[in-house]
């Protein structure tokens, strides 16, 4: 069942790639975070019951529900339907997905690590360095945003491929940095889009001397 | 007693944010700077005690803690004549007070983290809370370089949490499950030294925004160009710290095993790259904020020369974050004073600075030989013994590159001040209406001269501070 869920998140990776909708983007960050409660669900039952009923509360009702709500929310606020900003071709973006998954394959198997779950890190690393490509072919603060979203979700599946029992500590924190980052910056592209009148990065570059 | 040093914290910082009276944030903001002095008074009573579970009064902790001492009361000093002078309105003055009193709180947080992803957790907030101050100015650029700042650092600080986590999952086949540094620096001999290398090269570029060193230091170079002048200050001095801390600790765990030396060439690359685009990028600069936010880039990638070249490079690379912390404040409070004579941060609406405000043209004197390492900077005493190290480790060619580097840096950095001082007085400045404060100097010559101090005869205490701080290298 875990493979079926790892399968999945690669393929929503993929489906970012093709998608310019951002109203899409925002159900492809819920349906992920449907995905990681499914991977915690299969996998954590060793855990103490108030961690993972903790770590379920952060896929199930933070990932999934809060930060595609609030991102909703931005998005109607400041009218945004379709990004035509990338200047990739969606077909060279499916090929670079494609790519990131093959490359975080090899990468895993050559960094072969027996307390490694080879399996979550896969797709935990595709999915960072997607993250990143994301950021770099978009122009528009929002698509950032749903980039560093997708980011983060990598280094949740990170954290259940080394080991899968960081302290409860460190779990709190890194609900908080999601939270506090996805509705401080959530503010932010308000603020650029009230500003500028636009959520285009071209409009940023003012600073340069 | 950390504990409750963050709970003052909030606690102050949350009754500034809710009642948005003046006189209150004053007395509040007196009241935190007495905490602060109280937590390094505490942190050096209580040295090597491990402190809230998380926590240790380490000897670097403690060494930079007094210097953020040191800068937390003229900081607020700064920030009283910064809001008097652009800031009427009360709730704007709250949220900035309280912003910088909880970016002092975690910035002493991370200094004093025991754990790594604790001290992950208060870098990231540092992020936060330079974001809100960054924005303070409300204007379309503010907001621009906050974004950037915002935005980058926390996909740094991202990257910088993957090479913590690369680390627990190597920490685990080594010994006891524990995030603690000293276990990890225990158990480091058994690390697979693959994955310790890219955790290492992970924090490194992730934590080299808080540091302002290639790659992502173009973010903190917008922010520090926009930044209140104070907050500046702190932006180059104590938060450049926290990076310093953040990448020392990991390095510490490094030095342990065969990957030292790969480690050393990576801070190398670093070093280098970071002082060749501040050389490069400082013959474009406009602004003597973005001037001074290179030369921070170039203090800190002869930081990691001095990293790189290990045994005395060591102690030299600690004597210099802390004089580059006193001299660097200094300069950015003066420019406080500066702009707002000339109403502008640009280096072309500058000039004849010694004839408008002679004492701070004087600071500005004293403070470009400071920063470049003229005799008597102090800074000029942490500079040779850097160099000296890399000579002795025969590392000629790095070092004659960097000295290049700094000769072009000296010039660029000279050109401009000169400017700022012997210039052409503005056509636009109204000299009938100019307000200066002559005692706002006061703080800047102090700072200048514990630099000086400090860098040509050391107290007792500082030394041994320095040398137990890198005890586990040598």
């Amino acid at each position: 069942m875990t493979y079926f869920f790892i399968i999945v998140y690669s393929i929503t990776l993929v489906y970012f790639a093709l998608s310019e909708r951002v109203k899409k983007f925002i159900v492809l960050l819920a349906i992920q975070g449907v995905l990681l409660f499914g991977i915690v669900f299969f996998n954590l039952s060793h855990v103490a019951l108030a961690e993972f009923i903790f770590i379920l509360v952060e896929t199930i009702l933070v990932k999934s529900l809060v930060i595609p709500v609030f991102l909703n929310k931005v998005r109607k606020d400041n009218g945004l339907k379709r990004v035509h900003e990338t200047e990739i071709p969606v077909f060279y973006s499916v090929i670079a997905v494609t790519a990131i998954l093959m490359g975080s394959f090899f990468i895993s198997n050559y960094l072969h690590q027996q307390n490694i779950h080879t399996k979550f890190f896969t797709v935990a690393i595709a999915s960072a360095v997607f993250g990143i490509y994301f950021i770099i072919i978009h122009k528009s603060v929002f698509s950032h945003l749903v980039g560093y979203l997708i980011i983060e979700n990598g280094i949740f599946l990170l954290s259940l491929a080394v080991g899968s029992d960081i302290p409860m500590l460190v779990n709190l924190a890194v609900l908080l940095d999601v939270l506090m980052g996805v509705l401080v910056i959530g503010i932010f592209v308000n603020r650029v889009s009230d500003r500028f009148q636009s959520t285009s990065i071209d409009e940023l570059a003012k600073l340069k001397d | 007693m950390l504990v409750y040093y963050f709970i003052l914290a909030i606690a102050i910082s949350g009754t500034m944010m809710l009642f948005k009276n003046r006189i209150l944030n004053i007395g509040l903001a007196c009241l935190f700077i007495l905490v602060q002095i109280a937590i390094s008074v505490v942190a050096v009573s209580h040295h090597e005690v491990i402190d809230s579970v998380y926590f240790k009064f380490d000897s670097l902790g403690i060494l930079l803690t007094i210097v953020l001492a040191f800068l937390t009361p003229v900081t607020f000093y700064h920030s009283y004549l910064y809001l008097k002078r652009y800031t009427p309105l009360a709730g704007r003055q709250s949220i900035y007070w309280g912003a910088l009193v909880m970016l002092i709180a975690a910035m002493t947080g991370a200094y004093f983290a025991e754990n790594v992803a604790l001290l992950w957790v208060c870098i990231e907030a540092t992020t936060l809370f330079v974001t809100i101050l960054v924005f303070h100015s409300r204007s379309k650029t503010s907001l621009e370089a906050s974004w950037k700042y915002l935005f980058i650092s926390s996909i740094g600080v991202a990257i910088a949490f993957m090479g913590i986590l690369f680390l627990t999952a190597i920490s685990v086949e080594s010994g006891p499950k524990s995030l603690s540094l000293a276990d990890l620096i225990s158990n480091s001999q058994t690390m697979n030294p693959i994955w310790l290398k890219i955790a290492f090269i992970l924090v490194l570029a992730g934590f080299s925004i808080k540091l302002s060193i290639f790659p992502l230091f173009a973010a903190a170079i917008d922010a520090k160009t926009l930044a209140p002048s104070p907050v500046n200050a702190l932006m180059s001095s104590a938060l450049v710290n926290v990076g310093f801390v953040g990448i020392f600790r990991f390095y510490c765990i490094i030095a342990q095993t065969e990957a030292v030396g790969w480690a050393q060439n990576v801070l190398m690359i670093t070093g280098i790259i970071s002082i060749f685009l501040a050389a490069i990028q400082l013959f474009k600069v406009k602004r003597f904020t973005r001037m001074y936010a290179f030369s921070t880039m170039e203090h800190m990638g002869i930081v990691c020369l001095a990293l790189f070249a290990g045994g005395p490079g060591y102690y030299a690379a600690i004597l210099h974050v802390v004089l580059h912390a006193f001299v660097k404040s200094g300069l950015f409070y003066q420019l406080g004073q500066s702009n707002y004579i000339f109403r502008s941060i640009w280096i072309k609406d500058s000039g004849a600075y010694f004839k408008i405000n002679p004492m701070g043209a004087l600071v500005v004197l004293t403070g470009f030989f400071s920063i470049t390492a003229i005799p008597p900077s102090g800074l000029f005493v942490s500079e040779f013994l850097i160099f000296k190290a890399l000579f002795l480790k025969n590392h000629i060619m790095v070092a004659v590159l960097a000295l290049i580097f700094l000769t072009v840096i000296m010039f660029e950095i000279g050109r401009f001040v000169f400017h700022l001082l012997y210039d052409e007085k503005p056509a636009h400045l109204d000299e009938n209406n100019l307000q200066i404060n002559r005692y706002e100097t006061i703080s800047q010559f102090l700072l200048f001269g514990f630099a000086i101090y400090l860098g040509y005869n050391p107290p007792g205490f500082l030394i041994e501070l320095m040398n137990s701080a890198i005890a586990i290298l040598n």
